[in-house]
């Protein structure tokens, strides 16, 4: 017991007061809230110039409308159903505005003036130029001349208004007044509502972020605590610090005491990042409301953090036993990586199926993954975000989880305790059994 | 320390790899205080053996006995084992390195500390306490290994070829360092394929060549036994005795004094007898004794 803690004790002071440890913590939160943030921000630094656009109107209709159209989808107040700091800012970059000019026909043919545009905008004076035929209304085709045919944005956005326009010109001409053809266009009014026990919330559009952040902060600390177990194995095989140590602690005492103290190593990291996320709610959003900046985080209950710990324990036992009999079996690093791919793609997956999940959450499907222990920690963590299944459930999940781990680390530690003395040629699946078997 | 204890006792033990016999039908007794010296070519099987002693591999077939009692992992904290492959934690510092080995052996807090600074001091690496293994030489990790090996004061220590890589002035203070070990009455198994350094300091000697023993006794018993009763000759004047004497098998002629092979029952004595009898001046008249390098070529080559 003494040695298991000796050993414990090593893996957890070397590692964090390690740099790589102290880089990472700072790291993620800042590379998740830059992934989070960065787009709205990108587009609102594009936003800067309004786009001139040259409207050449065959049908001397439609000038009026798109402007107006183009006009009131930025004012469109059936957008805010997804607020929250990353929509909003999204919001501010659609408020780009268009500057339509119109282009005189003066009794010109088209391609007089589709030549003088076409100068124009090769010149700088406008960033685009829309040739609208006599028949549009009928069977003609709109013409779009930009310098910058990248900016798929803006594109969609004038052929969606000048849909607007056409659809109301051609319910013009077919005789259908005004106010039905508001009425008809009215957007539909839609909520979305969490119903969980007796509590109910709005649902902000943060839940779908939750999900995310949770199913990929598990996904990430496996992983990444999974490698550092399979790195600090393959270190003491490699520089054959295993024989020594193996002189004063058994295989098993070892490897136990590697897991539990990379365990710990976790778990102090989440922790640091549960409080800074905490924080960040508690004092963060309210001193970036008052800057102007409106920015929902999602409320999280303590229960949830408990889940997250007790699941991550689940999946880090079972994935990083995996890695501790691959790192036992392979003589270099580079060998551990490849043979390490599976276990990566298992995790991979393992993340991936939080989108089948998050959007079913009751079905069978997402009910037995979240029962298969590779599957259980990202399953099981968003159906409880997204719709907290029945105790049993959870309970029944944690415990297939522990005892799978169980299980793995038996089988792990007995071909741990000969693979650390292998060198050479990487032993085969039968020869793993036989290592199993033997006692 | 003078006695007949016995720390390790190996019965017929056999290990296999595979279809590879590392090690075939092995008996030894390793006797307290005394330094055994587990000499071999490489690959004779010698790692495997002190794995076997250390309990990190178990015998397919056979018994070990460390201290009267079967080998077990509470044993293993009376061991101290230095490997034919250093490991070390490079990126940790000598002394957190250190005091992790000593824990790992039951010797905690105060007590470890100064332990470690009266073994750095010892072997003059008192300076480097606080570096990180990787920025010591090669040597300097070795003799960090080696404290790892004794911190816990072991009754048994077991050296795999301690000084491979060590300058020759470390090579003396290590070899210092093993001596007052034995002179305290720690047993010490050697293992090595270096002759000349195992004939200075070994007691006795187990020579193992592809997977079985091939001899096994004290340095003393083993030299005599192999006596191949020839005589270091220097003498002025009659060398009609050489010429005659039915005593004599062969001679070779050196430089300055030949080398006089005797037949196999010939008592020495009589043959220097004859010598004086005949008139001749004897100026060197010395036994020859095989190097233990000599009797581990002729064992090692007679079974190729």
């Amino acid at each position: 017991m003494t040695k298991l803690l000796a050993v414990v004790k090593r893996e957890y002071t070397q590692r964090v007061f390690s740099r790589m440890f102290i880089v990472t913590t700072v790291l993620l939160p800042f590379a998740m809230a830059l992934f989070g943030i960065a787009p709205a921000l990108v587009m609102s630094i594009e936003a800067g110039n309004p786009l001139r656009i040259v409207v050449m109107d065959g049908t001397g209709k439609l000038f009026g409308r798109l402007q107006g159209s183009l006009r009131n989808e930025n004012e469109k107040p059936s957008d805010e159903v997804t607020p929250g700091t990353k929509n909003n800012a999204i919001e501010k970059a659609r408020e780009q505005s268009f500057i339509l000019e119109e282009a005189p026909m003066q009794g010109r043919s088209e391609s007089e003036i589709n030549a003088e545009l076409a100068r124009r905008l090769s010149q700088k004076e406008i960033d685009a130029y829309l040739i609208l035929p006599a028949n549009l209304l009928q069977s003609g085709k709109a013409q779009l001349f930009r310098r910058n045919t990248s900016d798929l944005f803006s594109t969609r956005r004038i052929q969606s208004a000048l849909d607007a326009a056409i659809r109301e010109q051609r319910l013009m001409d077919a005789h259908v007044d005004s106010k039905t053809m508001s009425d008809l266009a009215r957007p539909v009014d839609f909520e979305t509502t969490r119903i969980s026990g007796s509590s109910s919330e709005r649902d902000s559009g943060g839940g779908f972020a939750l999900v995310f952040v949770v199913g990929f902060v598990m996904y990430i600390s496996v992983l990444l605590y999974g490698q550092v177990v399979l790195g600090a194995v393959i270190e003491e095989k490699e520089t054959r610090i295993a024989e020594v140590l193996f002189s004063s602690v058994r295989p098993f005492t070892l490897m136990m005491g590697k897991l539990l103290g990379v365990s710990l190593v976790a778990l102090t990291q989440l922790t640091i990042w549960g409080l800074a996320f905490g924080a960040f709610g508690l004092y963060g959003v309210s001193l970036l409301a008052s800057k102007g900046i409106p920015a929902a985080i999602p409320t999280v209950s303590p229960v949830l953090y408990l889940y997250f710990v007790l699941f991550f324990l689940s999946g880090y036992f079972v994935y990083s036993t995996l890695y501790a009999l691959v790192g036992s079996i392979v003589t270099t690093s580079q060998e551990g990586g490849q043979l390490a791919m599976p276990i990566i793609i298992l995790l991979v997956i393992s993340f991936y199926l939080f989108l089948p999940v998050s959007r079913n959450p009751d079905s069978t499907l997402s009910f037995w993954l979240s029962m298969i222990p590779f599957f259980s920690p990202v399953s099981m963590l968003v159906r409880i975000v997204t719709q907290t299944p029945p105790f049993w459930q959870i309970a029944l999940s944690l415990l297939i989880g522990f005892s799978s781990a169980a299980g793995l680390t038996w089988v792990s530690a007995r071909i741990y305790r000969i693979g650390m003395l292998m060198y050479g040629k990487r032993p085969t699946i039968p020869e793993l059994m036989r290592w199993v078997r033997q006692s | 320390m003078t006695n007949n204890e016995i720390t390790v006792k190996v019965e017929h033990v056999t290990k296999t790899f595979g279809d590879f016999t590392a090690v075939q039908d092995l008996s030894m007794s390793v006797r307290a205080g005394r330094i055994f010296g587990l000499l071999g070519p490489n690959g004779a099987g010698k790692s495997t053996s002190i794995r076997m002693v250390v309990n990190i591999t178990a015998p397919d077939s056979g018994t070990i006995e460390l201290f009267g009692r079967k080998i077990d992992n509470q044993l293993q904290d009376r061991i101290g084992y230095l490997p034919e492959e250093r490991g070390l934690y490079k990126s940790m510092k000598v002394v957190d390195q250190l005091r992790f080995f000593a824990a790992l052996k039951n010797v905690k807090g105060k007590d470890a500390d100064v332990r470690i600074d009266r073994w750095l001091a010892r072997l003059k690496l008192s300076e480097w306490k606080q570096k990180k293994t990787r920025e010591l030489s090669k040597g300097m990790q070795q003799k960090i290994q080696f404290i790892s090996a004794v911190l816990h004061e072991p009754d048994l220590l077991i050296l795999d070829e301690p000084f491979s890589g060590l300058d020759p002035v470390n090579v003396e203070l290590l070899k210092d360092v093993v001596l007052e070990l034995k002179h305290a009455g720690k047993t010490i198994i050697f293992s090595t394929h270096l002759m000349d350094i195992a004939e200075k300091i070994c007691d006795d000697i187990c020579l193992l060549n592809r997977s079985e023993k091939v001899l096994e006794g004290s340095i003393r018993e083993v030299k005599s036994s192999f006596g191949r009763n020839s005589v270091a000759l220097r003498i002025e004047g009659s060398n009609g005795t050489l010429a005659s004497s039915t005593l004599i098998s062969k001679v070779e002629h050196h430089s300055d004094e030949m080398e006089v092979l005797l037949v196999a029952d010939a008592d020495a004595q009589e043959f220097l007898q004859q010598l004086i009898a005949s008139g001749a001046r004897v100026t060197k008249f010395e036994m020859i004794e095989p190097s233990l390098n000599d009797i581990f070529i002729e064992k090692v080559s007679e079974a190729q």
